[in-house]
């Protein structure tokens, strides 16, 4: 019938015995051409999609770092060695930080975009739109120990018991002044008291103070440690509103004195480069700022840089309250089409942060302790040989010590976000100072409008 | 009569000079900053209309080798030509077609087309991103040859029709009278004495295209793919830190050509942009 004596091909199909021969030849060739062929495309370079389950690109966005050289470590040295390690195509796009909301909206609004979306601040009110981190908190934990207090209450939700993203730094905020102009007055700005009474002779002498009131994240950080180093906060343990407060009031009385003795007009139209700018130009004699401001002018040699001194937050009647200066967190979306790749990146980035803080000139500091303990961030800021010699020490106390979250005493939640990410603290405080409604009615106004938000996220489930 | 022109003149100059003055500073600005040394801008006690320390380069060579701004210059180059291709495309029809054909109808179309130009982008940026993701053209410059055109062409159609009116019926029904198609009539008639109207639209179109920031920024993510508008905003401020030289820099480039074409065409571009007001 058939000229042929293969039973395959006589019948169509392998019978048993040559199913096995032919698979082991098969298996085999496979085998063999998979442990040499890394040796067989050298002259090409890494092989694409070596690691099956990392296969395909990343892609990041995240904003121009304050410290340019930490973008080159990013971008040329840390992506690049991972991508290369891991099989992965890496891009990375950066954009200016206060362009991050619009696009983050946009790339929501299409469902599609980056796999991971950096911002300043942490994004609850998208915690629909993002993966649970869980997975990568886990093992980052694992390596190298338990996460930060800042960082936990910072990006995770204990009403729906969801990590909304993931932290990889945050940025202590130092007070950063002029010595020698504040030396000339004879005080120091170590209390809010001595900021008051030095303000209007800083202020005479052409230097005034710089405390931002405007919609921007530097005024945000800065007026909100302000109030809770009066004892006034945005909510309580139990996310309640609790801005209304005699400590509010008092607060913002406070700060208007201030203003109206010691700043200019100009701080109620400021953008985040503009107190740096401010200190720049050897105008400014105080602002509240991370460690770019004073990085800057070492590098470009300014006359004044040597004088520029760090401090923590000044104290008030409730204690020194500060903020972080950026908390920095990665989100990754629903849509994010390589989640895989994403969050292995974010567990090695944190498991190797001594990299990224040496590369940020102390700017970053990990948000799991474990990653650069803070004797040796000591360590390396007591080796900083800018003058005066060992002034990033402090940042490590700031840290440890004076360095609360958004929303403290409670988690930052969706609420918090929204208050934070539409400005409402500067405006409250900016109400005051400008003498258009009294500290009050002011008060009264942003209670009225926190607790609208806070209601429009409890009925949400999110709080 | 001498001593009347003389005066004249000086009358002229005095009330131009001051507005010459005023128009001419933001040049002269950009100019002393581009070459500006960076001590130079952050000492307060410098005179600041003048170098302090001589000019130098470096804010060139920051802009040129280590941004990618060549590349801006080219995507710029490029969306414009085709953005202006399109939008004349669909605008010279479309506004002749609203002056001559629509009769009544032409004028209610023409202000209603012109009112979906006065829909600002910030309330168009999230619908429209969605459509480009769609489409697969995040990250491209086709994104905004797409959509550039939504407000060049309804602002040119409307600019035109009014420039169609003033060119008199007679002289389309004489040609027409001669012999010529409507097709001809336009194309041997109509479009050569609508030059004004036609190169009005040109400029405006590709100014505005330079110009635009809010899709520009939002569609295109990768530095090699931005426009300039966008890409000295997002790589030459730094953090906190606005490079200003060079931003002064990359704002002297694309200006200088634009201001010489303005200036080669002014008496052209006002008669374009006049042309249907008394009509």
């Amino acid at each position: 019938m058939s000229d042929t004596d293969d039973v395959a091909a006589r019948h169509g199909r392998y019978d048993r015995r040559e199913l096995l021969r032919k698979g082991g030849v098969g298996a085999l060739t496979v085998g063999l051409a998979g442990s040499t062929a890394s040796k067989a495309f050298g002259f090409y370079g890494p092989l694409r999609f070596k690691g099956r389950w990392l296969k395909g690109d990343l892609t990041i966005i995240q904003w121009v770092h304050f410290v340019p050289a930490y973008d080159t470590w990013f971008d040329n040295t840390w992506c690049k060695q991972w991508g290369e390690k891991n099989d992965v195509q890496v891009k990375v796009d950066h954009i200016l930080n206060t362009l991050l909301p619009a696009r983050a909206a946009a790339e929501v609004a299409a469902g599609s975009g980056h796999d991971l979306f950096f911002q300043l601040a942490p994004l609850a009110q998208y915690e629909d739109q993002v993966i649970d981190h869980k997975e990568i908190v886990q093992e980052v934990q694992r390596k190298i120990g338990k996460i930060g207090a800042l960082a936990h209450k910072s990006t995770y939700n204990p009403r729906t018991k969801k990590w909304f993203a993931f932290s990889d730094n945050y940025v202590p905020d130092p007070v950063i002044w002029r010595h020698d102009l504040w030396n000339g007055v004879g005080l120091a700005p170590n209390t809010w008291d001595n900021v008051r009474t030095a303000a209007p002779k800083l202020k005479a002498i052409g230097h005034p103070i710089g405390i931002g009131m405007s919609n921007e994240l530097d005024s945000n950080m800065a007026n909100i440690a302000f109030l809770m180093c009066f004892g006034a906060f945005i909510q309580n343990e139990h996310q309640q509103v609790t801005i209304k407060s005699k400590h509010t009031i008092e607060a913002l009385k406070f700060m208007a004195d201030i203003y109206q003795r010691g700043e200019t007009s100009e701080i109620f139209g400021w953008t985040p480069s503009s107190n740096n700018d401010f200190i720049y130009a050897g105008k400014g004699s105080m602002i509240l700022n991370a460690i770019s401001a004073t990085r800057t002018p070492e590098d470009r040699h300014l006359p004044f840089a040597d004088d520029l001194w760090i401090y923590p937050i000044p104290k008030g009647p409730h204690g020194r309250y500060g903020l972080e200066h950026v908390m920095g967190v990665y989100s990754i979306w629903k849509f994010a089409k390589n989640k895989a790749a994403a969050k292995k990146f974010l567990s090695d980035l944190e498991i190797n942060y001594r990299q990224a803080f040496l590369a940020s000139k102390f700017y970053n500091f990990p948000t799991f302790p474990g990653a650069l303990p803070f004797n040796q961030i000591q360590k390396y800021a007591r080796a900083d040989t800018h003058k005066p010699r060992g002034k990033y020490q402090i940042l490590t106390t700031i840290a440890k010590k004076y360095t609360y979250n958004v929303g403290y005493p409670g988690f930052t939640n969706a609420a918090v976000s929204e208050v934070f990410a539409t400005f409402l603290i500067p405006q409250m405080f900016a109400q005051v100072a400008q003498k258009k409604m009294t500290a009050a009615d002011a008060a009264s106004a942003a209670d009225q409008q926190f607790k609208k938000v806070f209601a429009k996220w409890r009925k949400a489930g999110k709080i | 009569m001498s001593h009347v022109t003389l005066r004249e003149k000086t009358l002229s100059y005095l009330i131009v000079g001051p507005f010459a003055i005023v128009l001419a500073f933001p040049f002269y600005w950009m100019v002393m900053m581009a070459f500006k040394k960076d001590a130079d801008f952050y000492n307060v006690q410098n005179v600041p209309f003048k170098f302090n320390g001589g000019p130098t380069f470096a804010n060139v060579r920051l802009l040129f080798h280590h941004t990618k701004y060549v590349n801006w210059l080219i995507n710029t180059g490029e969306i414009g030509v085709v953005v202006v291709g399109i939008t004349l495309a669909l605008a010279v029809p479309a506004g002749y077609a609203l002056a001559r054909l629509s009769g009544r109808m032409g004028q209610s179309l023409g202000v209603g087309i012109f009112l979906t130009y006065l829909v600002p982008p910030t309330l168009l940026f999230l619908p429209f991103f969605a459509l480009i993701s769609r489409l697969h053209l995040q990250n491209s410059i086709w994104s905004l040859v797409l959509v550039y055109p939504s407000f060049t062409v309804p602002f040119s159609t409307w600019l035109l029709m009014g420039f169609f009116k003033t060119v008199p019926q007679e002289l389309e029904d004489a040609a027409r009278i001669d012999g010529a198609s409507r097709l001809g009539t336009l194309i041997r008639v109509i479009f050569p004495i609508s030059i004004p109207g036609i190169l009005t639209v040109v400029i405006f179109s590709f100014s505005l295209v330079v110009n635009e920031f809010v899709y520009a920024f939002v569609f295109i993510s990768s530095s090699a793919h931005r426009t300039v508008s966008t890409g000295v905003y997002t790589d030459l401020i730094r953090g906190d830190l606005p490079e200003w030289g060079a931003i002064m820099v990359a704002a002297l480039i694309p200006s200088i050509p634009l201001a010489l074409l303005y200036n080669a065409f002014l008496n052209r571009f006002i008669a374009g942009f006049t042309g249907g007001a008394f009509r």
